[in-house]
């Protein structure tokens, strides 16, 4: 689960003038034929950096994102929900794993990655920073959190790098019985007595703000982004991916007789766009920098995993095997 | 610090950390790529690696990762280390051409089993296995042995590198069918849809 709104912010990197413009012009022209890029293949360090950047917090959404729903498996209602949570729960780590692994081949090691994570010098989705406070929270992340991923993962499955299209060729396809599932978990709370209605209604209104900035601010139209899209690294934009989700969405929603918290919120037929009343931008800065209902309580979890898992690690690590950074 | 999942208070997590933790460098396992058959009849075919600490475990993790979900028969496992790849080529050009080192000529033959990447960002498919002095002995062998293939990257593997799962085995995946909770097509929200309209109306 991965939002990618939060992502495409300047970095120092080595200009592109300064790269070899007969190699830059050969990965470019591959690019615009349509292949993918390969590890061994050159490519420019901006294209590296932002790779490495995007898959990483793709990696650490999945993990973080794990724990709002995981508080919720031993309390599912019933044993198939909590067996279908439990797999989804162990859905979303195993696609953490692919996506450490495809983010090594671009060079950065996995425990750097975490490192960073741990410290706090690595975004996730900022969707994970708000608690999950009921049942009904767990099946609005299981069904519309994850039908957002999916319109973001989607569109990376077509972009240009190797590694992480073969990722996401996988997670993908694990992706729609989530998607499935939470639509069924929601469904069953509409169509049940007064009080779960109310809880599905509850966790509507307090998840929809969030939902709405989880694709992010509209992207700047800067020359940055434009060479991203033209790389491929970004396929659309945060705009797209939000007005996608909103057409989508919105009428499944309101077919189970829901209400959407937003007063403004209406299709403009003529200019076929959905119009919304602007996220709180500032909240959603001052909660991707660390000041969140959650951050501290998810990272002190994964730092408390991996501290306690040490002994673990060293128990069966046997030096004579030796680790290699995947090859695609 | 107080959480909202009992799970979490359970940790007795403190409410700040004194000093940051660091990860240690090379703080993970050893690297290793998993191959599956996915279906009778078809090419045993690369997945994508796990890390594990010896090749066995690589092999369980592999099945948790890789073939928990969809239909597989068959799958093996092999430390990335013994993977042996040609440089990667352009479309419309074969790996085999871009061969320039000399294959070995000295030292025993063995079996290597030989894996086509047939387009940039796809998966590695087997394609045959051959003898060999050597992997550059196996690049070049395999370039005579598919001469109608134009793959855009070839790896070469010692096949005693592999731990397969043995026949007897392959009832490690008959287990999928019950697990029915975990398919998209399980779900008919429809159904529930249905009743929540037909109370409205009613």
């Amino acid at each position: 689960m991965y939002g990618g709104g939060n992502v495409f912010e300047p970095m120092k990197v080595k200009e592109l003038a300064d790269e070899d413009p007969i190699l830059l012009k050969e990965f470019q022209d591959r690019i615009d034929r349509g292949e993918k890029i390969e590890p061994t293949d050159w490519m420019p360090e901006l294209y590296r950096k932002q790779l490495i950047r995007m898959i990483e917090q793709h990696a650490h959404s999945e993990i973080i994102g794990a724990l709002p729903e995981g508080t919720w498996i031993t309390r599912a209602p019933g044993f198939k929900r909590k067996m279908a949570l439990m797999a989804k729960v162990q859905d979303e780590v195993g696609h953490a794993q692919l996506l450490y692994s495809a983010a090594e081949t671009l060079g950065k090691p996995r425990e750097a990655m975490i490192d960073d994570l741990i410290n706090g010098r690595s975004k996730y989705s900022n969707i994970f920073n708000y608690p999950a406070f009921t049942w009904a929270d767990s099946c609005f992340i299981s069904w519309l959190v994850d039908a957002g991923a999916i319109v973001n993962q989607l569109a990376n499955a077509k972009g240009s790098y190797g590694p992480y299209v073969r990722a996401l060729d996988r997670i993908c396809k694990e992706e729609s019985f989530h998607l499935k599932y939470g639509h069924d978990c929601v469904a069953s709370l509409a169509a049940g007595t007064p009080s779960q209605r109310k809880w599905m209604q509850e966790a509507i209104d307090r998840w929809w703000a969030p939902m709405m900035m989880f694709f992010g601010p509209s992207d700047k139209i800067s020359v940055h982004s434009e060479i991203l899209i033209k790389w491929k690294v970004k396929m659309a934009s945060n705009d797209a991916m939000r007005q996608q989700f909103l057409d989508m969405y919105v009428p499944k929603i309101w077919e189970l007789g829901f209400t959407i918290p937003d007063p403004l919120l209406r299709k403009n037929e003529e200019e076929d766009k959905w119009e919304i009343t602007e996220p709180d931008w500032d909240e959603f800065k001052r909660v991707i920098n660390g000041d969140g209902p959650c951050n501290k309580e998810r990272l002190a979890v994964r730092r408390i995993a991996e501290e306690r898992g040490k002994w673990v690690r060293e128990a069966i690590n046997r030096k004579s095997e030796k680790y290699m950074v995947p090859l695609a | 610090m107080e959480s909202l999942d009992p799970r979490v208070n359970r940790m007795n997590l403190p409410s700040s950390f004194d000093e940051a933790m660091h990860k240690e460098e090379m703080d993970q396992l050893a690297t290793y790529e998993v191959f599956l058959v996915p279906k009778e009849g078809k090419p045993l075919e690369s997945v994508g690696p796990v890390h594990a600490s010896e090749i066995e475990m690589a092999f369980v993790f592999g099945k948790e990762a890789y073939s928990r979900r969809f239909t597989c028969v068959a799958m093996a496992v092999c430390p990335t280390s013994s993977i042996f790849p040609s440089p990667v080529s352009e479309a419309g050009q074969s790996a085999y051409e871009l061969l320039t080192d000399q294959a070995e000529t000295e030292g025993d033959e063995q079996q290597y089993e030989v894996f086509h990447m047939n387009k940039r960002g796809k998966f590695h498919k087997h394609v045959g296995s051959l003898m060999a002095k050597g992997p550059l002995d196996a690049l070049h062998q395999g370039k005579e042995a598919f001469p109608e293939e134009t793959p855009q990257n070839v790896w070469v593997i010692p096949t005693s590198d592999f731990h397969f799962n043995s026949e007897e085995d392959s009832d490690l995946w008959a287990t999928l069918p019950e697990k029915k909770y975990r398919d998209a097509i399980f779900y008919k929200a429809g159904d529930k849809i249905q009743k929540y309209k037909d109370s409205v109306n009613s």
